[in-house]
């Protein structure tokens, strides 16, 4: 079999493997969300209501039919596309996902971005002068940011661009005195879209600290990453061999050297951006960011179950595909892969 | 050897180019985040409203469901009830034109309603639609215990509304006052009649809704709003997730004004500093908010009301209350906040090592016996967190020998949801009233619909976890919604006597709300059921 032809059989085998783990993630999320402690009808009334409201309350949002039978209609609606409803203000989930996905897609494609370049610049100066005192700040910082507390890290970044300097704004996602451009949700493209240079520049200060906070703590892992396959592969007899037939230095590093280098950063930055979609939430909680992360968070607090259901299973999607999106351009890149 | 001298090569070239690029990029970001900051700055917007922050977002703007402070606030500008309580505590007509006429035998209000009003989409407002309003509250509204006592509405006359109780209630006008009830043009809610509304507000408010998203929501002035007309050009409602970017927000001037109550108590300390030395200007409501402790009086543990009696005497409050929120939370011996001002003596006990050891000895501890008592806390709220270490180690002080508290974070939810399955021994809790009135502190944390000997089966004292209940007391509570003015007070003062001597609950401290605005924004000032009034506020610099 061919290359191409293995290739695409293995990409139609991750995809009917998906609807099959997408399945299983919501059906683990349904059960051990009505296994939680709490009830949404407590975290919507508090504990005001009398038990004849509680009641009333439980059987019209359907929680008094029995778990298999909420459990089925609940499967029903999702191979139907449908994400149900919010338990606590009745908004179609797919909306409340509509309203906060695009600004954690925003803030994840730009922290990653300063990641890999903040990264790629710390790993090619580790490499350039091994075991000096470059190297070993480069190391140290991949370590450091790594190892930093997000939520610390973003509250020093905080108070000092924010409120010691006052560069920056301290929080939120568009200039509250202006109106938000209509549009995708992406802010910053809509802002470009309908040539609104007050929102372009109003985002784009909203941005910078979030989107840097999270970039540095993730560069860690690819200077370092970086660094080590940098220094392996040009210890290897490929690398020599071109050098002995006369190619330039610059080429074998940026021709030869550097792209190898990368498969494993581009690995991690796919599974990296896949996480962000989902995992930005400390970062989204410092800068009061309304993303997707914070909507999960106070979904569970609420005990919100359709919210918490769709955007886990959204967020579990996007994982799948960006996976295997990352497989299939690894692939492209490096011949050596056998998907026999 | 060859090999090793074209790798150095190599190496070296890399090195020339590469050995300080972390340096410069780290100059050129900070510079041209420096310069970007600045440009970006000078691009000025024509926005001259108010901008206010606070925590938590805004997830429906429709009455019928509406159940958080912060909505609560919006909806109080963007529509008018039929009455509101001033500081004062007396109902002041709104939409009303009149004080309500009751029935003599209390079981029907008419209320007579100002004409020439309108609604933000032109239509007008009448009895009609204050029949819709209440109508539609009944029938979706997820907080509709608010209405068990309406039987039906009738209109008599096109601004005669005239509501039917089930049976005679004196505490009605916290019904009259809630916001809940706020009227909504039946034109608008066509559409809406069995369903909520909940990214849009049509009311009768001197603001009306120009967007709305859960983060965020700008109003303006109403032309055509038929009262005293707001003094400031609008304002914009901005969340922000936690308590450090509030404070942060509001001293760096990236907001006008900061309302919240989730602030966390240094913070307010700090605002409360700032405001002292001019920097900004903070504004005090009436405290409506209470803290209090709640025992299972039916536990093993707890069903001696010697014990429980002994725990009354074992807070020190003025201590707890300097060290969590450095004062700013005043120590309470009620269930009442001293606002209503029902009576002059706090029936609760003082704070008494003495006392309390010597109770605790005629319950049989304190000799080598020691009362182990698990004290529950809402892990998610950091004031509850505070006053549970602090008590812990002041009774590691104060009464090591007789009683030892061993402490228990849990989630907020998950507390409100086991607290009727009698989950906690002893439980942190604050109660805001609905409306300023002493019956809105006492039912909802002493009514009881089943007794049994001193038991509570059913009712507010089982879904309060306490658990307690006392027939005399519940004499009194439902014959004091027949009683008016001195009669009335007198009876709820006996109510309070009891609740206090039955010790199931130990009242703690009381808070006020606070707001703090910038210096170029008028003093900010709060009703009497605790809501800011916007639209009293001037920005001098628009």
């Amino acid at each position: 079999m061919n290359r191409s032809r293995s290739l695409l059989k293995y990409s139609i085998s991750r995809l009917l493997l998906a609807p099959v783990m997408l399945w299983l993630i919501s059906t683990l999320v349904f059960l051990l969300l009505r296994v939680a402690p709490g009830d949404p009808v407590d975290a919507i009334l508090g504990i005001r209501a009398d038990s004849a409201a509680r009641e009333a309350l439980r059987v019209k949002l359907g929680l008094d039919a029995p778990l298999l039978t909420q459990y089925f209609k609940y499967l029903n609606c999702l191979i139907h596309g449908d994400l149900g409803e919010s338990l606590n203000n009745q908004e179609p989930v797919r909306q409340l996902i509509s309203n906060t996905l695009p600004a954690s897609i925003e803030l994840g494609v730009i922290a990653i971005i300063i990641a890999i370049t903040i990264g790629l610049a710390v790993g090619f100066t580790g490499i350039a002068r091994p075991e000096g005192k470059t190297d070993l700040i480069g190391r140290l910082f991949g370590i450091g940011t790594y190892a930093l507390p997000p939520f610390w890290a973003a509250m020093l970044i905080q108070i000092f661009f924010a409120v010691i300097l006052g560069w920056l704004p301290v929080g939120g996602r568009f200039p509250p005195n202006l109106m938000e451009p209509e549009g995708s949700g992406f802010l910053i493209l809509d802002s470009i879209k309908t040539g609104n240079l007050q929102a372009l520049l109003g985002s784009i200060r909203h941005i910078i600290l979030p989107a840097s906070t999270l970039g540095i703590l993730l560069s860690g892992i690819f200077s370092r990453s970086l660094r080590l396959n940098l220094s392996k592969i040009l210890t290897t007899n490929y690398i020599q061999a071109a050098k002995s037939r006369g190619i330039k230095d610059s080429q074998v590093i940026l021709k030869h050297a550097f792209p190898n280098a990368l498969l494993p950063v581009l690995t991690i930055a796919g599974l990296t951006i896949a996480s962000l979609i989902g995992g930005a939430l400390l970062i989204e909680i410092t800068f009061s960011w309304p993303g997707i992360a914070l909507g999960l968070q106070e979904a569970i607090s609420q005990r919100d179950y359709p919210v918490v259901q769709g955007i886990i299973v959204i967020i579990s999607s996007l994982v799948v595909i960006i996976s295997l999106l990352v497989d299939i351009a690894i692939a492209f890149i490096d011949p050596r892969i056998n998907f026999n | 050897m060859k090999k090793l001298t074209i790798h150095k090569d190599s190496i070296s070239k890399l090195k020339m180019k590469s050995s300080r690029l972390p340096f410069k990029l780290a100059i050129k970001f900070s510079a041209f985040l420096l310069l970007f900051a600045q440009v970006s700055c000078m691009v000025k917007s024509d926005f001259k409203g108010i901008i206010l922050a606070s925590k938590g977002k805004i997830e429906s703007l429709d009455p019928a469901q509406a159940n958080k402070l912060l909505a609560l606030q919006l909806i109080s500008s963007l529509g008018d009830t039929l009455y509101r309580i001033n500081l004062q505590g007396s109902l002041v007509p709104m939409l009303a034109k009149d004080k309500p006429i009751i029935s003599k035998d209390g079981l029907s209000i008419s209320i007579p309603l100002k004409e020439n009003i309108l609604f933000h989409d032109g239509t007008k407002f009448d009895a009609a639609a204050m029949a819709f309003s209440i109508n539609r509250f009944i029938q979706i509204g997820t907080l509709t215990y608010i209405t068990k006592s309406i039987k039906s509405i009738e209109t008599p006359e096109e601004f005669l509304i005239r509501i039917n109780l089930s049976e005679p209630s004196t505490s009605i006008k916290g019904l009259l006052t809630s916001i809940n009830l706020t009227p909504i043009s039946p034109t608008s809610y066509s559409l809406y009649k069995d369903k909520f509304l909940i990214n849009n507000f049509i009311g009768t408010g001197p603001y009306k809704l120009i967007n709305y998203s859960a983060e965020r929501q700008s109003i303006e002035p109403f032309q055509n709003y038929w009262g005293e007309k707001v003094k400031n050009s609008g304002i914009t409602f901005v969340s922000f997730t936690n308590s450090t970017s509030l404070f942060s927000a509001i001293k760096t001037g990236q907001v006008d004004v900061l309302l919240s109550n989730a602030i966390e108590d240094v913070h307010s300390f700090a605002l409360k500093n700032l405001s002292k030395e001019n920097t900004l200007i903070e504004g005090e409501g009436p405290p409506m908010e209470i803290g209090y402790i709640a025992f299972r009086t039916n536990s093993d543990l707890l069903k001696n009301k010697k014990i429980r009696k002994a725990l009354l005497f074992s807070l020190d409050r003025d201590l707890i209350s300097n060290q969590v929120s450095y004062g700013l939370r005043v120590p309470l011996r009620s269930l009442i906040p001293p606002f209503l001002a029902i009576r002059k003596n706090s029936p609760w006990p003082k704070y008494n090592v003495e006392t309390a050891s010597r109770i605790f000895k005629e319950a049989g501890f304190c000799n080598n016996k020691k009362l182990t008592l698990p004290l529950t806390f809402r892990s998610n709220v950091p004031s509850d967190k505070l006053l549970a270490l602090k008590w812990q180690q002041q009774i590691k002080q104060d009464l090591s020998e007789c009683l030892e508290i061993s402490l228990n974070g849990v989630e907020s939810t998950t507390i409100y949801k086991q607290l009727s399955e009698g989950a906690f021994e002893a439980v942190i809790l604050d109660w805001t009233g609905d409306y300023p009135d002493p019956y809105a502190y006492l039912a909802p944390l002493l009514d009881c619909i089943k007794i049994n000997d001193e038991v509570c089966e059913d009712g507010e004292a089982v879904t309060g976890g306490t658990f307690w209940a006392n027939n005399t007391l519940q004499k009194s509570l439902m014959k004091s919604e027949l009683l008016r003015e001195e009669e009335r007070l007198e009876e709820l003062r006996k109510v309070e006597r009891l609740a206090a001597e039955g010790a199931a609950l130990l009242p703690i401290w009381h808070l006020k709300p606070r707001v703090w605005t910038r210096n170029n924004l008028s003093k900010p000032k709060f009703d009497g059921s605790g809501r800011l009034l916007l639209k009293e506020m001037i920005k001098y610099n628009e």
